[in-house]
């Protein structure tokens, strides 16, 4: 009975370990947004987002926390945290998909990529397909895309009243440098 | 029979172990969502409730101007149609102009009109954020801290009896010492305990020189952009005091401010009724002696408009 349990508890460490070495994590991702609007451009930036990828399922993994972004305006930063992405309520904005295309993410290499999976911003989860790159080096990886989010899919409201100060599409970035998950 | 049980259970483990790394959640790895420390946001929209501070300060680099403005009696003997139901008079204005020194300290100047026996009102005023409320609620409350001196730089009085005769300079300085103690309840409601102390180096006689008092206020979000604002002041006024007072026909109320508050952006404005006829701290707090049941009280209007200078 004791070798069986050893046994057991040796096969599950070891399919746990195995996965473990094609996952790659980030735990500063830089997201940056930007909105172009005729009355004002609005930008933010946080590094505080957590990111993983997993080189052998290509399976990706994003995750930021809203109220880290930074804003030059604190005013404008109470606003987006209070009014439009309800940080309080809705604190993560988070992404799951897959890379679509056949590459060999184990070998070093820049890969331009289309990425598919489901994003959630304010509660709401709609699919995306975006291109980005990943860069393979020396054991590291870098993923760097840009995208744009609609803001009504996410079911965040702009007031008339400053429908000029903000716009529909917003620009987001993404950038982040993974070390393999020991 | 232990042992097949146990056997079952290894082999049921085993098959879930693989079945679980290929549902790849990722996500895991980062563990649960970590205790959210973050600070409560905008437990108020604005730094002032409508009479009352709130616990808000400034970010660091922005600048509020803000307009105060009290119009005259809506009912009363000095309200109804004559006046325009007060709009004709006004019983104070306050221009003030606040910066953050830092996103915990701001800083202001002020020029109010005044209301009552001084008048021509200037003010330094200085408001610091001692706790912060957080989500996570290690710190259920937030507290402020705010001090203000006015000076009236008004003519002396020439009759020596009078109050607002100044035989020297500190006796035209009034000083209000306040803790604002708030909470944000939810998405929708705050609430804040005011505990006040003013200083008046000059007063008429009978009256105090100290006195203490308890604020409360209140913010009730309708929607994204209009909230219901309520605050209201019981200054301890002993009654000796009280009792002279009411023999020279002077009796004073409670100051009582209900208001709607309106954001746009930047602005921040405020419809409101009060009783108080002033609107700093060392004159509505020891000197309202104006009732809502007489029809004592007035349109006020505060505007706020926010300006980030530092980057």
């Amino acid at each position: 009975m004791k070798q069986l349990l050893s046994l057991t508890t040796l096969l599950l460490l070891s399919a746990f370990n195995a996965a473990a070495q094609d996952v790659y994590s980030c735990r500063n991702a830089t997201f940056r947004f930007f909105s172009s609007a005729p009355m004002e451009d609005i930008e933010a930036t946080t590094k505080q987002g957590v990111s993983a990828i997993n080189v052998k399922t290509k399976t990706v993994y994003f995750k930021v926390p809203i109220n880290t972004f930074q804003f030059r305006k604190k005013l404008m930063q109470e606003h987006f945290n209070e009014n439009y992405l309800e940080s309080e309520k809705y604190p993560f904005a988070e992404f799951k998909g897959k890379v679509l295309d056949e590459v060999d993410l184990t070998k070093d290499g820049s890969y331009p990529v289309t990425v598919e999976g489901a994003l959630n911003i304010h509660g709401v989860t709609k699919n995306y397909r975006e291109k980005g790159t990943l860069t393979v080096k020396g054991g590291k990886i870098n993923a760097s895309a840009k995208f744009n989010v609609r803001v009504a899919d996410h079911n965040i409201k702009i007031p008339t009243l400053v429908i000029k100060n903000i716009a529909e599409v917003v620009e987001v970035t993404v950038n982040a440098d993974y070390q393999p998950v020991k | 029979m232990k042992l097949m049980l146990q056997i079952r259970i290894l082999t049921a483990l085993l098959l879930i172990a693989p079945a679980a790394m290929a549902q790849d959640d990722l996500g895991a790895i980062f563990g649960k969502d970590s205790v959210r420390r973050d600070p409560v946001i905008a437990t108020f929209k604005s730094t002032r409730i409508i009479n009352a501070q709130s616990n808000e300060t400034l970010a660091r680099g922005d600048l509020d101007f803000r307009v105060a403005h009290r119009f005259g009696d809506i009912g009363g003997a000095n309200g109804g149609a004559s006046t325009f139901f007060g709009i004709d008079n006004s019983t104070d204005i306050r221009i003030a102009f606040e910066y953050g020194i830092t996103n915990r300290l701001t800083a202001g100047v002020s020029r109010a009109k005044g209301s009552g026996a001084f008048s021509q009102l200037y003010e330094v005023l200085g408001k610091f954020k001692l706790l912060q409320q957080t989500m996570d609620n290690r710190v259920p409350l937030a507290v402020t801290l705010f001090g203000n001196a006015v000076v009236t730089s008004m003519k002396s009085n020439t009759d020596k009896e009078a109050v607002n005769y100044f035989d020297k300079f500190s006796s035209r300085m009034t000083y209000t010492a306040q803790a604002v103690i708030a909470r944000k309840f939810g998405d929708r409601f705050s609430l804040a305990l005011l505990p006040s102390y003013v200083h008046r180096n000059k007063v008429g006689y009978m009256d105090m020189n100290d006195m203490f008092a308890l604020g409360v206020g209140g913010r009730l979000r309708f929607s994204k952009r209009v909230a219901l604002v309520v605050d209201y002041f019981v200054p301890f006024r002993d009654e000796a005091s009280k009792d002279y007072y009411k023999t020279q026909g002077i009796e004073f109320f409670n100051p009582l401010g209900v208001g709607v508050e309106i954001e746009t952006g930047g602005h921040v404005f405020h419809l409101n009724f009060t009783n108080s006829t002033a609107t700093l701290e060392n004159q509505f707090i020891p000197e309202t002696t104006t009732s809502w049941l007489q029809g004592q009280f007035r349109w006020g209007f505060n505007i706020s408009r926010r300006f980030s200078l530092g980057r």
